[in-house]
């Protein structure tokens, strides 16, 4: 069953034998670096046909060229007509931490077919003015992939920070804007240096002497607002315990 | 966000595409081999294409885009102007001679509901109350208004 595993989910088990064969036949050619490891792109195809084989459920791998990428756009030809289409539950950070990058790496593709067909019959029940069979489906996956994102970040960060040192990928640094604020300014790529790019010097990373009233103003009505805050709790206490003398009093 | 392209440098890889087609059905008569996507604003012909070719294993002949306007048209209870979301479409053309026709995902299924289920006893239901809101079938269809 790491087959089925590897596969989402949210697929049933015929279905995801099939993409998992049509995914480990594809998913070689996407994206594979002049680094790849060869062995493994000759193992992958046989060890999941013989999967498919030996299992005796699922339907037999078909080769014809007409449409078959196409298809992948649609449900299962059994569910179409269907209210109700039963889906696993989304996948959790847990759950993921555990498999390997290359599972990742396939299981997001998976996520990402499924979504575009789910897609599909959305916009496709708006137009012929129909509910979708099982909208939640979409919020799974959505989920699914935010969680697979964090986690493929959290091993890239731990990599980046063992072997350079640092914690972001993207440089930047703390600057201040015209109006005050203090932030996170996110470095871009330029081909010239800053001194000859005229839009960048364009933009102040001080803020002028003019502004500081308004920022006084700025502080001033924060200031009042938590002031009004902290008032409002505390007479909301003091009203309840008059009604209830014997009330516990909570501290925030 | 991407990082700059100059002469000699490596192709750009993109890792797990954030991004997600949507296969319409066209809205005007398009040639067979022809078929419609929503992709997101920030796609370009090339991406698509290799998007199909490299993820879905389709053969990709040519492909033209175009941004759809969204209307800002409607007002909402508050009289504000209401935007309907921008979006691209692209129509792909095959190679190879395939052919799409884009299916019928809705056909209408005569569904029985299961003996005993929750759905059989709402349908049954459903059936007695409208029986009874029927008027007198002797009245030959007359409303109640008239008197006798």
């Amino acid at each position: 069953m790491a087959a089925s595993s590897a596969a989402g989910r949210v697929l049933t088990l015929c279905r995801q034998l099939q993409n998992v064969c049509r995914i480990s036949s594809t998913s070689h050619f996407v994206n594979v670096t002049k680094g790849q490891n060869p062995v493994y792109r000759g193992m992958s195809p046989l060890v999941s046909l013989s999967w498919c084989s030996s299992l005796g459920q699922c339907r037999a791998l078909h080769t014809t060229t007409s449409r078959r990428g196409l298809e992948e756009f649609f449900d299962h030809p059994n569910n179409w007509g269907e209210t109700n289409v039963k889906s696993g539950a989304p996948w959790s950070a847990k759950q993921l931490r555990a498999k390997s990058s290359e599972d990742l790496h396939k299981l997001w593709y998976v996520l990402l077919k499924e979504k575009n067909m789910l897609l599909t019959i959305e916009q496709e029940a708006k137009r012929q003015r129909v509910q979708m069979p099982s909208p939640e489906r979409i919020r799974k996956i959505e989920r699914s992939m935010f969680r697979l994102e964090t986690v493929v970040s959290e091993r890239e960060t731990a990599l980046r920070l063992l072997q350079t040192g640092q914690t972001k990928g993207r440089p930047g640094a703390w600057r201040r804007n015209t109006f005050g604020y203090v932030y996170w300014y996110r470095f871009k790529e330029y081909a010239i240096p800053w001194y000859m790019n005229r839009r960048y010097k364009r933009k102040k990373f001080y803020t002028p002497k003019f502004v500081q009233p308004y920022i006084r103003l700025r502080i001033e009505k924060y200031i009042r607002e938590k002031a009004r805050k902290e008032n409002l709790k505390k007479k909301a206490q003091a009203k309840l315990k008059e009604r209830f003398p014997d009330m516990k009093v909570s501290s925030s | 966000i991407y990082p700059l392209y100059q002469l000699g440098n490596p192709q750009l890889r993109i890792f797990r595409p954030n991004w997600f087609l949507t296969l319409v059905r066209p809205g005007k008569e398009q040639p067979p081999d022809t078929v419609q996507f929503r992709i997101p604003m920030e796609m370009t012909k090339y991406d698509v294409k290799n998007y199909l070719e490299k993820i879905y294993n389709v053969p990709v002949g040519d492909i033209r885009t175009r941004i759809q306007y969204g209307s800002n048209k409607k007002r909402n209870h508050l009289n504000q102007r209401v935007k309907q979301p921008d979006y691209k479409v692209a129509y792909v053309q095959l190679a190879q001679g395939q052919t799409f026709t884009f299916p019928n995902i809705f056909p209408e299924k005569d569904r029985a509901p299961a003996e005993g289920s929750l759905e059989e006893m709402q349908e049954k239901f459903m059936e007695d109350e409208k029986q009874r809101q029927k008027l007198d079938p002797r009245r030959g269809g007359v409303t109640e208004w008239f008197g006798l």
